[in-house]
């Protein structure tokens, strides 16, 4: 996708924005989690990648405007700024608090409201349906003073209720506001309800294509498609754009997402940790498209992307550092074309420093060099090139290598550290049981030294080991003939998400446990619990729980 | 204070479209929104004058202060304008949230307010206006009664950061004023005729029927009346009440505004904090107006008691039961 800022590093500062925003939440005792996590990645596409804004100077003239029309996001907001550098993370959880600049919701900050506000808060929300008007005077203003300044607005399905929204669909094509997005936090839900009962929304787009705007779908929760529309709409001229992101309202905790019950409601402190840990578990499917049939990538492509895949991972074989051969950068190239996927490019190549250059021309989002063909110094100069282009950096070490020592010095340099599983050279291999204590191991020494990046099991992953993959610390799965062994992908790739969510459930009932609230947690859980308890073997359990 | 010596009509509403143009051409940031209503408003004219700084919304009145606040918020001095019948009432949250909280720099100017409006009835005669506005923090009041005041105080609201609603009438009236006279100021009132008697507080058109009230109270009941127009209502001028309340022993005050919440109140509430003293509020007493053509407005006035001889009556008669 070649983004401005690392793939991996945008997934992790949205996951720091949701953990803030829940820790705010359960602090004050009440909030929005619901809409502050439907709007998570919206907020950090605008926020860490397109937005032109400086949190050093709020007031630049050159800069684009957010304005959060859905204010009751405010938790997701504040944290998205804590998160972009604008207040102190500690700051995020005196919201609501008496005394507190952050307000349930967020002021427009000027020196009369300084107590209420800080610099950076473009408009006062609390009300729905106001703030795209609001956008549309800002956008005339910069548009008729030849001024460059975008102006983005998020708004709510449930705000879409109100009929000044449609007041201001009317009137932006009007002044023909090409300067002007929207984006539509689809996550049909509202305080009542689920939105289609409440007051149908839909058709939505055409809705939008009948007041005569240029109108974009995507997966609200899939950044890379998020950025490709946002950079799409920018090429238009003449006409507002809308950007209909589909999402899931309170999406990052399961017994939160898509369900009406936590538009408004706080989790209790209690939850905390367990909540935290969920979050910070987000697991990746990475199909590696070598597996399988050997012809057609492009199929594979899209078959993994139509299956819900994360990733798509890709092995790049020399015939050098390994025996076998497979493709180089211009098959990259032309993939490249027919998907918004981020490439997860694992270069198993001899002298990668000369060849750098080719991976990061055919815009892989990831690409990870294998520690046996580097030393510090070879690793330092491609470790630049990679972060001055915006490419996640990794770090793949092989069944028999041990993690280089050196390497520890520069974790924060690298996004991702790949722990093979099979000897790389092949697809098909079988999982190398060894590798599962060498992987804890290494995940824990990562830990220690606070590595804040992804481990990612790379070789023979299937449904049978994902479990204690997982375990082991890796958060990114590759999967190969798990996914393109047999003919039903989507189901292929279900099937590892729904191990990997056990996986997910057992953990959090540890935590639980140790926290001695494991009956509450269950109780709080059970919708989520009933489809895995047999395999979690909590079926008696559970069914005692009321 | 000159007040003008001869019986001359003029609109405010001109007097509003020529002091835009007048801002216009000495500041390129000043721009006015407009809801279908802007031949009537005379903005129209600043539009002619500027076709790219005027920008109509159509009839959309929470649109049209909402993108009055964008503006804002992008810089400009924004002025917004449409009848205050659809203003305050309608777009009382938007006005509230939006605008007042954050303190932006949008300034609405509407006209048609109270029943002199006429034929467009009651749907149309704004009535309660000022109560609503001036109990928003933030927001500042201000009820021109001529077009010379709407003149001076248009430049002055142009540069004084921050919300204004001023209301204006729709007919044309007769100066109050003389053309000289600049000395308006926010918060501020003036003394249009002194007196120790009683005094009448007036606001808009009811400012020409205090002063004529005063003249029928001095020539026939030798009567001294002090009369005050009160055209900021909020910031109030507490001083000039209390300096009233002290000197007059007794206050009238006459508004084309339902009684309650409106000047009445607002001098109530500074009177009987500072001096308490009779405060007689007249206007509209707590009901919804009519119909009447352009040339029964005089008459539909009487019949809400709205006219000089109206206070004439309240003036002898509460005088009577405070001298008791």
């Amino acid at each position: 996708m070649g983004f401005k800022m690392r793939y991996l590093e945008l997934k992790r500062k949205v996951k720091d924005v949701r953990m803030l925003a829940i820790q705010a939440i359960a602090e004050a005792g009440s909030g929005h989690p619901g809409a502050s996590f439907s709007a998570a990645e919206i907020m950090g596409a605008l926020y860490f990648h397109k937005m032109r804004h400086d949190p050093s100077r709020p007031l630049w003239d050159d800069r684009d405007y957010f304005i959060n029309s859905k204010a009751h996001s405010a938790p997701g907001f504040y944290a998205a700024l804590a998160v972009a550098g604008y207040i102190d993370f500690e700051e995020v959880k005196t919201l609501r608090k008496l005394g507190s600049r952050l307000q349930g919701h967020p002021v427009r900050y000027s020196e009369l409201q300084k107590h209420h506000s800080f610099p950076g808060i473009e408009y006062s929300g609390g009300s729905e349906g106001i703030g795209l008007s609001v956008s549309i005077g800002i956008a005339i203003a910069k548009k008729s003073d030849g001024k460059r300044n975008r102006i983005y607005t998020l708004i709510g399905d449930g705000e879409s209720n109100e009929g000044q929204i449609w007041e201001a669909a009317m009137s932006a094509p009007k002044f023909r506001l090409n300067n002007l997005v929207t984006i539509l936090d689809r996550n049909k839900i509202q305080q009542d309800g689920f939105t289609e009962e409440i007051m149908p929304l839909d058709p939505v787009r055409d809705k939008w294509m009948a007041f005569n705007w240029n109108v974009f779908e995507v997966d609200g929760h899939k950044i890379e498609q998020l950025i490709d529309a946002l950079n799409r709409v920018e090429r238009l001229e003449d006409k507002p754009s809308i950007i209909i992101a589909n999402t899931v309202k309170g999406n990052g905790i399961k017994h939160m997402a898509n369900n009406p019950q936590w538009h408004g409601r706080a989790p209790p402190r209690k939850h905390t940790p367990i909540l935290l840990e969920e979050l910070q578990s987000e697991v990746m499917i990475a199909p590696s498209i070598i597996a399988g049939e050997r012809e057609n990538y492009e199929e594979k492509v899209r078959k993994a992307e139509r299956g819900g895949a994360d990733l798509i991972h890709l092995d790049v074989m020399d015939g050098k550092f390994v025996p076998n051969t497979t493709f180089f950068a211009n098959k990259i190239r032309d993939l490249r074309k027919i998907t918004s996927l981020p490439f997860d490019a694992h270069l198993m190549i001899e002298e990668p420093l000369k060849h750098i250059q080719d991976y990061i021309e055919a815009r892989c989002d990831i690409i990870t060099i294998h520690a046996e063909v580097c030393n510090e110094a070879e690793f330092l100069d491609i470790n630049e090139n990679l972060l001055k282009a915006g490419i996640s950096p990794g770090v793949a070490i092989n069944p028999d290598t041990k993690f280089p020592s050196w390497l520890y010095k520069h974790l924060d340099r690298i996004d991702v550290v790949i722990i093979m599983s099979v000897n790389p050279g092949f697809a098909g291999q079988k999982f190398i049981p060894d590798s599962l204590d060498k992987m804890a191991e290494i995940s824990k020494e990562l830990k220690k030294h606070n590595y804040h990046g992804y481990i990612e099991a790379d070789g023979g992953i299937d449904a049978t080991n994902l479990q204690q993959v997982f375990d082991a610390g890796a958060r990114i799965m590759v999967a190969g003939n798990a996914v393109y062994g047999s003919a039903d992908i989507n189901s292929n790739i279900i099937q590892l998400r729904h191990k990997a969510n056990v996986a997910l459930e057992r953990k959090l009932l540890e935590i639980a446990t140790i926290k001695d609230i494991r009956n509450d947690w269950m109780k709080t859980r059970k919708h989520i619990l009933i489809p895995l308890a047999n395999e979690l073997g909590i079926e008696e359990e559970l069914h005692a729980i009321k | 204070m000159q007040l003008s010596s001869e019986r001359k009509l003029a609109d405010m509403r001109s007097a509003y479209g020529d002091a835009l143009i007048e801002l216009g051409l000495n500041d390129q940031n000043v721009v006015c929104v407009g809801a279908d209503t802007t031949d009537s408003l005379k903005t129209k004219k600043f539009g002619d004058k500027f076709p790219t700084r005027l920008y109509n919304v159509g009839i959309a009145e929470a649109n049209l202060v909402s993108i009055a606040a964008g503006l804002s918020i992008a810089g400009k001095v924004v002025f917004a304008s449409t009848y205050a019948a659809f203003l305050p009432g309608r777009c009382l949250d938007q006005i509230r949230n939006t605008i007042c909280y954050p303190f932006l720099n949008v300034k609405l100017v509407v006209s048609h307010a109270g029943l002199t409006v006429g034929p467009d009835g009651a749907s149309h005669q704004q009535i309660e206006d000022i109560s609503i506005m001036r109990t928003i923090p933030n927001m500042r009041v201000l009820v021109p009664c001529d077009a010379i005041t709407v003149k001076h105080l248009i430049p002055l609201i142009a540069k004084t950061p921050g919300p204004f609603y001023m209301r204006l009438a729709r007919p044309s009236s007769n100066l109050v004023y003389d053309e000289h006279v600049n000395s308006f100021e926010i918060g501020k009132a003036s003394i249009l005729r002194d007196g120790s008697d009683a005094t009448i507080i007036a606001c808009g058109l009811m400012v020409t029927e205090a002063l004529k009230a005063a003249e029928i109270l001095q020539r026939d009941y030798s009567l001294c009346c002090r009369v005050i127009d009160m055209y900021s209502i909020k910031p109030i001028d507490a001083q000039i009440i209390y300096q009233a309340a002290i000197e007059t022993g007794l206050i009238i005050t006459i508004e084309e505004h339902n009684i309650i919440g409106g000047l009445g109140s607002a001098v109530t509430e500074v009177a009987s904090e500072s001096y308490p003293v009779l405060v007689k509020r007249m206007g509209v007493s707590d009901i919804f107006g009519e119909s009447a053509r352009d040339e029964e407005i005089e008459e539909l006035l009487d019949k809400y008691g709205l006219t000089s001889n109206h206070i004439v009556e309240v003036v002898l008669e509460t005088r009577r039961k405070t001298k008791k």
